[in-house]
């Protein structure tokens, strides 16, 4: 059966490597230029509040293509890779779903060589066991080395972003939308859980270009739906609540007067993942719209703009909302919770990986009952 | 005597259509058996419920005295060509004999071979390639050489033109005879079973009509011609099959025991072609008549 199961895989698994190998060239490429602009960025050897200057710099010299001679579509090769790399990872447990996972049963039972191979002497559960277990672990392990390559690439960013380096687009912390799906171990999950959905796509519909397009859409909805309401409550959020100054809000204009805050900083828990920030006064209680005086202070600060949709000075509305005693209350899981959170995302879709694979175990011997 | 095949009040219903109503048979080993019914008769669910493709609705069904598909040591006892004989069309002759020894510990490696080189199959060529003939060939290589003790064949030579039917049949026969398998063998083309079959079973309208070893049913069938009268007029034991009638003459096809004794009638023997077509054009009703008339 293993024999069979390869030389089946064999096309796709020679893809996937080619896939694999460009990916790295790629990344080894442009990482000694990287590497060494960060070992001369003085981050190596700085102290205390100097670093988060220095990484700064470091960002925005990588994403302004600082000293980068090769500059093609108007971005800079590190921008480029940077995001490239980010999406592969993020589509390649999509893509091992799709055609890998979809047509595993469904193009058997399209063409009739299900009635070839479950008749010999192998039982269906046997024959699904080893597709099953080589084909899946072959497109977890290709996701989780996309993984790995790209971690090692970009671990100046990393380093820079945890040294407090802002400012740029690649400042987002380990828990941002990109970093944490695409680091860690939860690339294993997607990976599994996508191929999973595959192969039971194609058992229920049983044709395979549908059974790709349902992979695609189921997958594409999970990967919207755990990072906005699942993710944040594996476990209860973290409460604090810090000055607008502290927290780094930025207080905006909702629908007029609503007050909108946005915070970036958890005093005293670097590297936090901010899930809620909202204004409070000094009771405690939430306050939800902009005071008053503030309110007059934005049209005050409109009236010299009439005529045109120029918003307000948004640091004197926040010196102003601040003045009034509004301090911010924050919602977040503190960076000690990176691990737990990665493991229990894994383990969710690992464990929706395995019950998809139990009902095709199930559905494929019940017809024989 | 072991079954091949034994099947008690079988049926199998999709959503609302039976396409398999009491249905039971005993198929004894030993036997070439031809399922022949028109299409739609049932024939590929009877065999796909013998494989354990398809699990019954109703009854039960033994294959070798087991449950069909019961785990690996029931799935080598029994050989399985299936309609259209689905082929990997990417893969080569040559892998798909490997296929067959990965995945049989009893493989023939050297009756696959021989029988390849004999068919003048080249081993490098993708089955997608292969002709409707070859396909068939390979895909009974693949069969055959797993040794089974029962060689489920459905409609081998539907797709073929006359002259592959005919090798085809005549190198199942040769492999039958060389390695004692039972073999039940499905078609709608009776002239091709009458060469082949030493057993046959008429399956019409989702329900067994006739059954029984080819000689005995010649045997008990006679066709009689004499002055028009009422069928019904005939002794007790005499079963008609089918009758026609002219003015003045009626043509009677029935099934007996015992020898016909009436002198008004001209008994001729019938052949198995004929029989079979009387059987699959009788009305479902008209058996049902019959019955209560016994």
């Amino acid at each position: 059966m293993m024999w069979l199961t390869w030389r089946q895989f064999r096309a796709q698994a020679i893809t996937a490597a080619a896939a694999l190998a460009a990916f790295a060239i790629v990344l080894v490429l442009t990482e000694s230029r990287m590497a060494s602009m960060y070992d001369s960025s003085g981050l190596l050897t700085c102290h205390g509040g100097a670093c988060s200057g220095l990484a700064t710099t470091f960002l925005v010299q990588l994403s302004s293509g600082q000293g980068v001679s090769f500059i093609p579509f108007g971005a800079n090769v590190y921008v480029i890779v940077y995001f490239l790399s980010v999406l592969v990872i993020l589509v390649a447990p999509a893509i091992t779903g799709i055609f890998w996972g979809a047509p595993l049963i469904a193009r058997e039972l399209e063409t009739g060589t299900f009635r070839l191979t479950w008749n010999q002497s192998i039982t269906r559960t046997r024959w699904l066991t080893v597709k099953l277990a080589l084909i899946g672990l072959a497109a977890m392990a290709v996701t989780e080395a996309f993984s790995l390559l790209q971690a090692w690439w970009a671990a100046p960013i990393g380093k820079a972003v945890g040294l407090g380096g802002g400012a740029s687009i690649f400042s987002e912390g380990r828990f941002g939308w990109f970093v944490f799906p695409t680091h860690g171990i939860t690339p294993l999950g997607y990976a599994a859980f996508a191929f999973a959905l595959g192969v039971t796509a194609g058992l229920i519909i049983r044709r395979p270009i549908p059974a790709m397009a349902a992979t695609l859409a189921i997958f594409a909805a999970f990967q919207a739906i755990v990072p906005l309401w699942i993710r944040p409550n594996l476990f209860p959020t973290s409460q604090t609540t810090a000055t607008i100054a502290a927290s780094g809000a930025n207080v905006s204009l909702g629908a007029n007067p609503a007050l909108t805050l946005t915070a970036s900083i958890v005093p005293g828990q670097p590297g936090a993942w901010i899930i809620s920030s909202e204004g409070v006064n000094a009771a405690g209680q939430r306050v939800s719209t902009i005071p008053a005086a503030c309110q007059s202070a934005i049209s005050d600060g409109l009236g010299s703009h009439r005529g045109t949709t120029v918003g307000p000075d948004p640091v004197a509305l926040n010196n102003c909302v601040a003045r009034h005693g509004i301090r911010v209350a924050e919602g977040y899981q503190p960076a000690s919770h990176y691990w737990p959170l990665q493991l229990a995302e894994t383990g969710f879709y690992l464990a929706l990986a395995l019950a998809l694979a139990w009902y095709c175990f199930w559905r494929l011997n019940r017809r024989r009952s | 005597m072991t079954a091949a095949i034994e099947t008690e009040a079988l049926g199998k219903r999709y959503r609302t259509k039976w396409a398999l109503a009491g249905c039971t048979l005993f198929i004894p080993a030993g036997h070439v058996v031809g399922l022949v019914g028109p299409n739609g008769a049932g024939k590929t669910t009877l065999l796909n419920l013998a494989t354990g493709e398809l699990a019954p609705t109703t009854g039960t069904i033994e294959v070798l005295g087991n449950r069909p598909a019961a785990g690996p040591a029931q799935l080598a006892r029994v050989g399985y060509l299936a309609q259209d004989a689905p082929l990997y069309a990417g893969l080569p002759v040559a892998d798909h004999l490997r296929l067959g020894a990965h995945l049989n510990p009893g493989w023939d490696a050297d009756l696959a071979h021989r029988r390849v080189e004999r068919l003048d199959l080249d081993p490098k060529q993708k089955a997608g390639t292969l002709s409707g003939g070859q396909r068939a060939q390979l895909a009974l290589t693949l069969a055959v050489a797993k040794r089974p003790e029962l060689l489920v064949l459905d409609e081998p030579v539907a797709s073929l033109d006359p002259l592959a039917r005919r090798e085809f049949l005549q190198d199942l026969m040769e492999s039958v005879a060389e390695q004692e398998v039972s073999v039940v063998l499905s078609s709608h083309l009776i002239s091709d079973l009458e060469r082949a079959c030493d057993y046959v079973i008429v399956l019409v309208d989702s329900r067994v009509r006739v059954a029984g070893p080819v000689d005995d049913l010649l045997a008990a069938h006679h066709l009689l011609s004499g002055p028009r009268r009422d069928p019904a007029s005939l002794p007790a034991g005499m079963e008609v099959v089918s009758a026609s009638h002219t003015d003045v003459q009626t043509t009677l096809l029935v099934r007996t025991s015992g020898p016909v004794l009436d002198p008004a009638w001209t008994v001729s023997e019938v052949g198995l072609e004929d029989l079979m077509l009387a059987y699959m054009k009788q009305p479902a009703t008209r058996r049902h008549h019959l019955e209560v008339l016994k």
